[in-house]
C-alpha cells in the first residue's frame, strides 16, 4: 500500500479538512445570521409601541404604567404576558424619562445586592430562593393576598417593597430572606424591574408558573 | 406535525420557522451540513479513483 495515497477516502486527508472547512465555515455564517436575528429580538419596544399595542419581547420601561397579566395562549403552548389597560404604579403614571431611571435603578439594585446569589431572573441565577422571572404575577401579592394583608398596603408595588426592605420582618418561607438594607427609592428600582421583567414574553418561562392544573387548562392567569 | 402554522411571535424570521420543533431543526441542520458532506465523500472518493 502506498503510504502517500490512502485507498480509503476515511483515511484521506483532504476529505476531512473539506468536512471541517464546510462545517466551520457554515456554522461561522449561521452564528453571524442568528447574532443579527438575537439583536433585533430582545432589543427594546419603545413608549411608543406600547401606546400603538404593538408587542414585542421586551416592552419599554413604561410597561410599568400598565396592567400585566398572563395567560395560556394555546397555538403557542405556553401562557404568555398580556399588557393591559393603564394602571398607576406606586400612586403615579412615569415619564418615559422616570421610568427609564427607576428600571436602570432596579438593575444597579439588583446587581449590588446580588439577587442571583439565591434567586433566578430570566434563567440566571440561584433557585435556593424563588424565581423572580415573573414575580410580579405571583398570586400571594394580589389585592387581598397575604403579602398586602401583612404589610398593611394596599397595592401590589406597596407590599413588594414593604417586603423588599423589610424581608425578615415579612419573612414567609422557611429560607428566611437576609435584610440587604435596602432603601425605600431602591425598593421601587426593584418592583419596577420586576415588573418590565414579568412582561417579557420568555416563551413560557419558567415552565408550569401557573399553580394549579385546572387554572392551566382553562387558560386563565393566575395573576390576578 | 412537522410543518405547523408559525405562531412565533415574529413569522416573517426564517429562524422562527426552524424553531417550530425538534425535528423541524434536526433535519434542516441535517440538509446544510451532512448532505454536502456526502457530496464531498463520493467526490474525494472519484478522485482516489483517478
Amino acid at each position: 500500500m502506498d503510504e502517500q495515497q490512502p485507498n480509503s477516502v476515511w483515511t484521506s486527508n483532504s476529505f476531512w479538512k473539506r468536512s471541517a472547512g464546510w462545517v466551520t465555515g457554515f456554522a461561522v455564517v449561521l452564528l453571524m445570521f442568528l447574532t443579527f436575528d438575537t439583536m433585533t429580538q430582545i432589543t427594546m419596544g419603545t413608549d411608543q409601541d406600547l401606546k400603538d399595542g404593538i408587542t414585542k419581547r421586551v416592552p419599554a420601561a413604561t410597561v410599568i404604567n400598565y396592567q400585566i397579566g398572563y395567560k395560556m395562549d394555546y397555538s403557542r403552548g405556553h401562557e404568555m404576558p398580556v399588557i393591559g389597560k393603564p394602571e398607576l404604579f406606586f400612586g403615579k403614571t412615569w415619564s418615559v424619562k422616570e421610568a427609564n431611571q427607576l428600571l436602570n435603578l432596579g438593575k444597579l439594585t439588583e446587581q449590588s445586592k446580588d439577587c442571583m446569589n439565591c434567586h433566578t431572573l430570566l434563567g440566571n441565577g440561584a433557585y435556593y430562593a424563588p424565581d423572580l422571572t415573573k414575580a410580579w404575577l405571583d398570586p400571594m401579592w394580589k389585592k387581598g393576598g397575604v403579602m398586602q394583608l401583612m404589610t398593611h398596603t394596599k397595592t401590589k408595588e406597596e407590599a413588594m417593597a414593604a417586603f423588599l426592605q423589610y424581608p425578615v420582618k415579612y419573612a414567609i418561607h422557611v429560607r428566611k430572606m437576609p435584610n440587604l438594607k435596602i432603601t425605600a427609592k431602591e425598593a421601587q428600582g426593584l418592583v419596577a424591574l420586576l415588573k418590565q421583567m414579568s412582561s417579557i414574553d420568555t416563551n413560557g418561562f419558567p415552565r408550569g408558573f401557573s399553580r394549579n392544573v385546572q387554572d392551566f387548562k382553562q387558560g386563565v392567569s393566575n395573576a390576578h | 406535525m412537522l410543518f405547523e402554522q408559525c405562531t412565533d411571535t415574529s413569522c416573517g424570521n426564517i429562524f422562527a420557522w426552524l424553531n417550530q420543533g425538534p425535528l423541524t431543526l434536526t433535519i434542516a441542520m441535517h440538509l446544510f451540513i451532512i448532505l454536502p458532506m456526502i457530496w464531498i465523500y463520493y467526490d474525494e472518493k472519484k478522485k482516489l479513483k483517478k
